[in-house]
């Protein structure tokens, strides 16, 4: 029997070959605003190795599928993704082992990104009631890395104070407590005093959507203080993303649709604080979308 | 009474078995490539040879009056003296640095700053196996006999892989019969974990050894005062191999304590006398071990009581490994108690696992305590020796799993925490294939002639071969590889969300692709490959030595990711770093991812065409 399995086990292995050709599938079906995964989650690195140039971070780091208009799947060994539509797949081809899924999605809804605007927003720390700004750098080089390390510092980021290197605003992808890659705004809280940042004419939509989580290996023991990212809309407070350690990639939504607002676009503010910002490596992603809040 | 009586021809048998396991391992040795702890032996092996180096010399060392160490070493114009030193104009070689010789006429190889400067690193693990490293290691330095030279440093520990089976066999024999030990001894090699650490410059197979030698000798003890010197010293050696050693004893006293109720319930039966109720072999072990532990260990000749202390606070306070099981990474105790049952029941061939449980059911009766035995049992046949060896080999089984699934033991995660388990697992194995191999004779009868052997030999190879098979196919990924039955191989154990790898080997397997991607040289980010691992890849001349390993992977040609689960981050880094999620290369193993290699696109590495 065991000798059975063996045999069993070899021969659904999935091939180089048979990842290839279900790849191809997907390349030439491939079009703007589609989204592309694979199930079993560990077989990520093989899709992205042979569809990584149709996967950007922010694909591979996104927090939903609002922004997408359809969803591309590589399933082998029977697995379903997990944020595939509950219905059938409008497409479905065994190509050798793999099995190539395609999913409509709802329209999408997405106006305006955070993250995709980093190098617009004017972001400033407060300290002792008065704002400092910080300083976008579009030259730099990317630093960090390695096991440990947390999330990479950007080349191009807002610095903010020199005397703590962590405190700066900038687009890169963050492993959250659940290990998934969350592409996101690092917006390490300084302490009580907020860190801010400022997106001007923003097209406001019906709501605001945001994800905060923080760094794995910061929140896995679950020893530290809470961190809170409070959202303003033209000066009016929508609520804040308040998230404990242990709560993992947080969403916060809330309307736009503020009683007496006369414009379709505004100003956005997301203000960064914790009690104790020790070791509290926050980033978040957000947008505004259409839509009624769920 | 058990101890059947062997022969020559038996240990004959024993040592082939050893002898042609060595010489698998030797010959496969280079597929692997070295891994993260290896890499702190190799360095450790080095240190200390330096000092034996000096021992050596000091033999021959003729002290000069006044004492800058002229010593008897000779050399030609051109060579070096040892330390490195040029050859002085009248070809003798001087002490080369106030290191060898301290006060005049103080050359002792014990002074506490020489003791210090060579033995000092690496001293949370006692000195016994890597001062054997450090002396094949100096044998290479003057015979290169081993090729690739890596093979030098883990010799010794294929050795004790040897050692092990023969010792397997000679205690399955004893203890059952020759069938068992032979069987055992093969089941105990073809299980692909053990196959796999088998190769390298650790520890976890020289302790199994040292947990199988130590117990065979205590368990002489019992019936020959003789052995009561040699389990003080195979406990001595124990200690000074690795920390598991201390808890032997306890599990020789719970066992201890079923010889000494059997027996004297069986005097107060009126029954004659069978086995002694001394407990000498504790003398011998409490006599003899720490002695034996601390004299092989120079770091301990100096602050010794100190210096214990740090030993044992290094173990007793161990820093937690991340451990992937059942999808869920665990970084700090406690670890389900489950785990190293499952994880055995997954990684050791089924086969074996199986006839194992079989084995130990066929004992279960002789198990049990005495009095137990009588009122559940009371129809059965036992068997029950006096030294109560079922007994024996069953806790020695059991303990090791035990003490893994205590809720305050410290994360480590990998298979061969328990190997100590494994020697006594295959001899329930074999155990369980000569029943099955009488089962099979007596449904047979006399339809098959020469029926015992043809039987035996016949069941031998079909229980297994799928542990071979396994065993092959693992090679050279062991600690990626899962049972197929079990866990549906590799795979299987991926969809179960199990840990696919640790210490970053497996840069092994990838020394070829980076050659040719990197023909001018060049640089890259190894991810969990320790530099001395990297380096000890081009001293065997696998990798291109213009090829070096980059700690930071921003600036890095090539960076790689040993998928681990909390080693996720490294892929998000370089997706910003590079500016892409594309791997170049993914290196797997039946389909299982095991390395991403990115190429930055600002460096010197080939695209593929």
């Amino acid at each position: 029997v065991e000798v059975l399995s063996f045999a069993v086990a070899q021969r659904r292995v999935v091939t180089e070959d048979d990842w290839a050709a279900a790849a191809e599938v997907v390349r030439e079906g491939f079009e703007e605003g589609d989204a592309i995964t694979v199930a079993p989650r560990w077989a990520d690195p093989l899709l992205r190795q042979h569809l990584g140039d149709l996967i950007d971070p922010a694909m591979a780091g996104r927090s939903d599928l609002e922004g997408y208009r359809r969803l591309w799947t590589l399933s082998i060994r029977g697995h379903r993704p997990v944020d595939a539509p509950p219905v059938d797949a409008a497409v479905d081809v065994l190509v050798g082992r793999v099995r190539v899924l395609r999913w409509p999605l709802p329209a999408p809804t997405v106006l305006y990104d955070f993250v995709e605007h980093v190098a617009d927003a004017r972001v400033e720390w407060v300290e002792g009631g008065e704002a400092r700004p910080c300083h976008w750098d579009a030259r730099g080089r990317p630093q960090g890395g390695g096991l440990g390390a947390g999330p990479l510092t950007p080349g191009q980021l807002h610095r903010c104070d020199p005397r703590r290197p962590w405190l700066w605003v900038g687009a890169t992808t963050q492993d959250t407590l659940d290990l998934e890659p969350r592409r996101c705004l690092w917006q390490h809280p300084p302490g009580p005093e907020p860190l801010r940042a400022t997106f001007t004419d923003v097209p406001l939509g019906d709501r605001v959507v945001l994800y905060g989580g923080i760094y794995y290996e910061h929140e896995r023991h679950e020893e530290h203080g809470p961190v809170s990212a409070e959202v303003f809309v033209d000066g009016a407070s929508l609520g804040a993303l308040t998230r404990e350690d242990g709560d993992g990639w947080v969403r916060f939504e809330a309307s736009t649709r503020l009683p007496g607002r006369t414009s379709d676009r505004g100003t956005v503010v997301v203000e960064v604080t914790a009690p104790d910002p020790n070791l509290r490596t926050f980033c978040w992603a957000g947008s505004t979308r259409t839509g009624a809040v769920e | 009474m058990r101890h059947r009586h062997l022969g020559p021809l038996d240990h004959l048998v024993g040592a082939l078995l050893g002898v042609a396991y060595v010489i698998v391992l030797v010959v496969t040795a280079p597929d692997i490539g070295m891994s993260r702890d290896e890499g702190f032996y190799v360095r450790a092996a080095d240190s200390y040879g330096g000092w034996i180096e000096h021992v050596g010399r000091r033999w021959t060392c003729d002290v000069a009056e006044g004492g800058l160490g002229r010593c008897a070493v000779t050399c030609a114009e051109g060579q070096s003296c040892p330390g490195g030193a040029a050859c002085p104009a009248d070809g003798q070689c001087r002490s080369p640095v106030a290191m060898e010789c301290g006060a005049p006429g103080d050359c002792s190889s014990a002074r506490r700053e020489l003791v210090d400067h060579y033995w000092a690193y690496n001293h949370e693990h006692p000195s016994l196996i890597k001062g054997m490293f450090a002396l094949f290691q100096l044998l290479q330095t003057r015979t290169e006999i081993f090729v690739p030279p890596s093979t030098a440093y883990r010799f010794f520990g294929m050795v004790t892989a040897g050692l092990l089976l023969w010792l397997i066999y000679v205690f399955g024999a004893q203890a059952y019969s020759r069938q068992v030990g032979a069987f055992a001894a093969l089941a105990f090699a073809l299980m692909p974990r053990v196959f796999y650490h088998a190769h390298l410059d650790c520890f976890d197979v020289p302790i199994a050894l040292m947990a199988l030698l130590v117990t065979y000798a205590y368990w002489r003890s019992l019936t020959d005062l003789r052995w009561v010197v040699l389990v003080g010293i195979a406990y001595g050696l124990a200690l000074a191999t690795k920390h598991n050693a201390w808890t032997f004893p306890l599990i020789y006293l719970v066992h201890f304590a079923f010889v000494v109720l059997s027996e004297r319930r069986r005097r107060r039966r009126g029954e004659g006398r069978r086995i002694g109720l001394g407990p000498w072999w504790l003398l011998g072990m409490a006599l003899l071990g720490p002695p034996i532990f601390v004299g092989l260990w120079p770091w301990l000749w100096y602050d010794t009581l100190a210096r214990f202390r740090e030993y044992g606070a290094f173990h007793l306070n161990h820093e937690h490994y991340n451990m992937a099981y059942f999808g869920v990474n665990y970084f700090r105790p406690p670890l389900p108690a489950s785990f190293p049952w499952v994880m055995l029941a997954i990684t050791v061939p089924t086969t074996t696992v199986a006839l194992a449980l079989a084995g130990i059911g066929t004992r279960l009766h002789a198990l049990l305590p005495f009095h137990l035995e009588e009122r559940w049992w009371p129809d059965g046949r036992a068997e029950l020796d006096a030294a109560r060896t079922d007994v024996l080999l069953f806790g020695c089984l059991l303990a090791p799993l035990v003490v893994i699934s205590l809720p305050s033991t410290p994360i480590f995660g990998g298979t061969k925490h328990w190997f100590t388990a494994y020697p006594f697992l295959a001899i329930f194995a074999g155990v369980g294939f000569v029943g099955a191999a009488r089962a099979l004779r007596r449904r047979l009868g006399g339809r098959v002639p020469f029926a015992r052997y043809a039987v035996r030999v016949g069941l031998a190879a079909v229980l297994l071969t799928p542990a071979a098979l396994e065993t092959i196919h693992s090679h050279p990924f062991g600690l990626s590889h899962y049972g197929s039955l079990a866990a549906g191989g590799a795979p299987g154990a991926a969809d179960l969300g199990m840990n696919r790898q640790f210490w970053g080997f497996t840069t092994g397997s990838l020394t070829s692709w980076l050659n040719a991607h990197l023909p001018e040289g060049g640089s890259v980010y190894v991810c969990d490959t320790t530099p001395t691992a990297f380096r000890m890849l081009q001293e065997d001349g696998r990798l291109d030595r213009r090829i070096r390993a980059q700690p930071s992977l921003v600036g890095a040609d090539y960076a790689l990711v040993h998928h681990e689960h909390h080693f996720v981050e490294v892929d998000y880094q370089i997706w910003e770093a590079y500016g892409t999620t594309q791997p170049q290369l993914v290196l797997t193993y039946d389909g299982v991812p095991i390395i991403s290699v990115y190429r930055n696109p600002r460096g010197r590495g080939l695209p593929d065409d």
